[in-house]
């Protein structure tokens, strides 16, 4: 009896071992990265860009000497198997002692789903993508951050940039996709021109499955409806379909368009003129900012040679996280006289900071939450590619975008006034 | 009138494709009684070999219309290779096999293709549009439609009249009526069914096979098409009654009926629209709309 009771204590010990936050420790081997992005599946026109940028970015990290002379080791693990295969993969990579902090994720929902996990396991969790406001919302997280912008800002952008561009606009129509994202996209977008101008008018309002590849009935639904602009976060594979299927039936000569990820698909799709597209935050690689930062032009030109194509805006994302993850860890062992931290003094180190990314910099807020710029601007054509380029550019403050902490965000954009929307700068104004 | 025409050429080129998508699934299952959970995957591998030829004929620099009879000899290709392997490998075990039987077995080949496909094609999505732009648009009732999309429409009602013909009024028809009719008095008057179960099958797998391949300009292929395929597929064959070809037809227009209508006047009900007409047929007639609880006709 007393032997078996003996051996449970040592299981249970060796349990909480493998899952408990390590103290201040002796640098590891390897420092183990688990990555979530999708890499199969329509989601993977997003998510593997995201993936290539890490495998690059860590590379030269490594080729450096890594972080505080330690290499990184990444684990990728698919977002495509769904919410409950990568709750278990992230449980088991947090299980791994030299597992110490995580990329996660792509997907808002896995976001969700992953950030009580991260309090609970007590991992630094930095958010590559996940866009959703509703993240950090209580501002309660501990180990969940997200160094990006959030749908907040993002989609206030947009609003701010079309009045400027459009004034007189009358009426919207809206595809977006019949998720979270797609919802809070259009929920934000709308509360913003209904705060900023009141009189515009929604004729229309889509949320098509996720993955579907057939938009014909919706293209006819929005050129039925005569809508002055309509507006898309539609992704990956669903965004790539739609304007292919779109651009010969001229919807975007009948109304203006608005692609919120439209940059993703700039050197893949022949996208007209004039189509207002982001990045939603500052991960342009060609932005003024960008062009002038030879760490940026390094990544890119090797981006380019190793994958055959430029960055897409995911692919700063992530590499922007990576970098942020090295300057964590390089704050937090210059804060405990170069030992190695523990993951509590990682996620201390991130609470706060200020990193400067391959785009520009991004602030961490008190409750995780990032503060990132926001560019918009419109499709042009470019003397120097075969593809068009974003042109007539603004780079938004993204503080400026954004409620504060505790502030519920719906509640702060019905506040804003016109006159906010003319105190921000102009499109053109980005040079 | 103008705002009739959009829901009925919206109606009728969703349906086309929905029509494509099943007909195949509701032959099969007419002649061998087998529900081929499968089928969908014959749908995504035509879309991928007719893209992969649309590629290689655009990479090659050859006449781009060459395009168009790419997505024919793909789904030929495709039924050729497939079909009979299929079918005299595996599907002939499950003759006279219950239902759950066949559910399972067929399963089972629709996860090993699933795996295949991305094996050989990988995880990323296709997309070759040439045929759609060779093709251009027209402004109907102040809508531009692509012409591709009437292209699609006339290619079902060509697919549906030719099935009808095939099964009247050619020789291969009648001996598949009659081992629909009655398998053991056929193989009794010296019809080898073997061979006819071998040629249904395979054209099952041509038609899947066609519809993906004509799906690829407009949609593109993806991993998972092969899946929403199969769902769809199975409420038309519901909906129409089992193995009834004008049952699919008439089942792919109420399905597409009730998807364009969901998207023009209430778009949140746009999922759930096709099975819910589903829903709606089956309760006032569990058979389908052409289906009896004993007769089995083509």
């Amino acid at each position: 009896m007393k032997f078996k009771t003996v051996l449970t204590a040592l299981a249970l010990a060796g349990c909480l071992g493998a899952t408990m936050p390590a103290s201040a420790q002796d640098k590891p081997a390897s420092l183990g990265l688990g990555i979530f992005t999708f890499t199969s599946g329509p989601a993977a026109a997003y998510g593997m860009p995201g993936k290539n940028a890490a495998d690059l970015m860590i590379d030269q990290i490594n080729a450096a000497g890594g972080i505080g002379g330690v290499k990184i080791a990444p684990t990728y693990v698919d977002e495509a198997q769904g919410a409950q295969g990568v709750i278990a993969e992230y449980r088991r990579l947090a299980g791994e002692p030299n597992n110490q902090v995580m990329v996660a994720a792509l997907s808002s929902a896995n976001c969700l789903a992953l950030a009580p996990l991260a309090e609970q396991l007590q991992v630094p969790t930095v958010g590559w993508n996940c866009d959703t406001h509703q993240l950090l919302q209580d501002g309660k997280n501990k180990y969940m951050f997200r160094p990006n912008g959030n749908t907040v800002p993002e989609f206030v952008a947009y609003a701010a940039y079309l009045l400027a561009k459009k004034p007189n606009v009358k009426t919207i129509a809206i595809i977006n996709p019949d998720y979270a994202f797609g919802h809070d996209a259009a929920t934000i977008f709308k509360a913003a021109l209904h705060a900023l101008k009141p009189d515009v008018q929604v004729v229309a309002e889509l949320y098509p499955k996720l993955g579907s590849p057939n938009y014909q009935t919706e293209i006819s639904r929005l050129t039925t409806a005569r809508p002055d602009v309509v507006f898309s976060n539609l992704w990956g594979a669903d965004l790539e379909n739609f304007v292919r299927q779109a651009e010969p039936r001229g919807l975007f000569t009948s109304s203006q368009v608005i692609l919120a990820l439209g940059e993703t698909i700039l050197q893949r799709v022949p996208l007209p003129d004039g189509v207002i597209v982001g990045v939603l935050g500052d991960g342009w690689w060609m932005s003024p900012d960008a062009a002038a930062n030879p760490e940026t032009k390094k990544f890119v030109g090797a981006y380019k040679a190793k994958f055959g194509e430029y960055p897409v805006f995911p692919s700063i994302k992530m590499a922007n996280t990576i970098l942020y993850v090295k300057a964590a860890y390089e704050s937090a062992m210059k804060k405990n006289g170069g030992k190695w931290p523990s993951r509590a003094e990682l996620a201390e180190a991130m609470r706060g900071s200020t990193v400067t990314t391959l785009t520009g910099k991004t602030q961490t807020r008190p409750d995780g939450d990032g503060v990132v710029d926001q560019i918009v601007g419109v499709t042009v054509k470019s003397p120097d590619h075969s593809f068009p380029v974003i042109g007539d550019m603004v780079r938004y403050n993204g503080d400026a975008l954004m409620p504060k902490e505790g502030q519920d965000p719906i509640a702060w954009i019905s506040t804003l006034m016109p006159a906010f929307a003319a105190s921000l700068p102009k499109p053109g104004s980005y040079k | 009138m103008n705002d009739i025409i959009p829901l009925v050429l919206d109606t009728l080129s969703s349906a086309a494709l929905i029509f494509f998508a099943a007909v195949g699934l509701t032959l099969v299952f007419n002649v061998l009684r087998v529900l081929n959970v499968a089928h969908g995957s014959f749908y995504s591998i035509g879309a991928y070999v007719a893209a992969s030829m649309c590629f290689f004929i655009a990479s090659k620099h050859l006449n781009p219309y060459l395009s168009f009879l790419a997505l024919l000899v793909s789904a030929v290709l495709v039924a050729v290779v497939l079909g009979p392997l299929i079918e005299r490998t595996l599907i002939r075990w499950t003759y006279g096999k219950s239902e759950a039987v066949q559910i399972l077995i067929t399963f089972g080949l629709f996860l090993i293709l699933e795996d295949a496909q991305r094996m050989v094609f990988g995880v990323q999505s296709f997309y070759e549009d040439t045929p759609m732009r060779l093709m251009g648009s027209t402004n109907i009732g102040g809508i531009v439609y692509l012409n591709y999309q009437l292209f699609l429409i006339a290619m079902a009602v060509v697919v549906l009249f030719g099935l009808r013909f095939l099964i009247k009024y050619s020789r291969l028809g009648r001996l598949v009526a009659a081992v629909v009719a009655d398998r053991e008095m056929a193989q009794s008057i010296g019809v080898d069914t073997g061979r006819i179960f071998v040629l249904a099958f395979s054209l099952g797998v041509f038609l899947a096979a066609f519809g993906g391949a004509l799906a690829v300009p407009t949609s593109g292929v993806a991993p998972g098409l092969g899946a929403d395929t199969m769902v769809l597929a199975f409420a038309v064959a519901a909906i129409g009654g089992l193995g009834q070809i004008e049952g699919a037809a008439l089942a792919a227009l109420i399905v597409a009926l009730a998807r364009v209508l969901a998207i023009y006047f209430e778009p949140s009900l746009d999922a759930v629209a096709p099975y819910a007409a589903m829903l709606v047929v089956l309760l006032v007639r569990p058979y389908g709309l052409f289906g009896t609880m004993t007769a089995r006709r083509i």
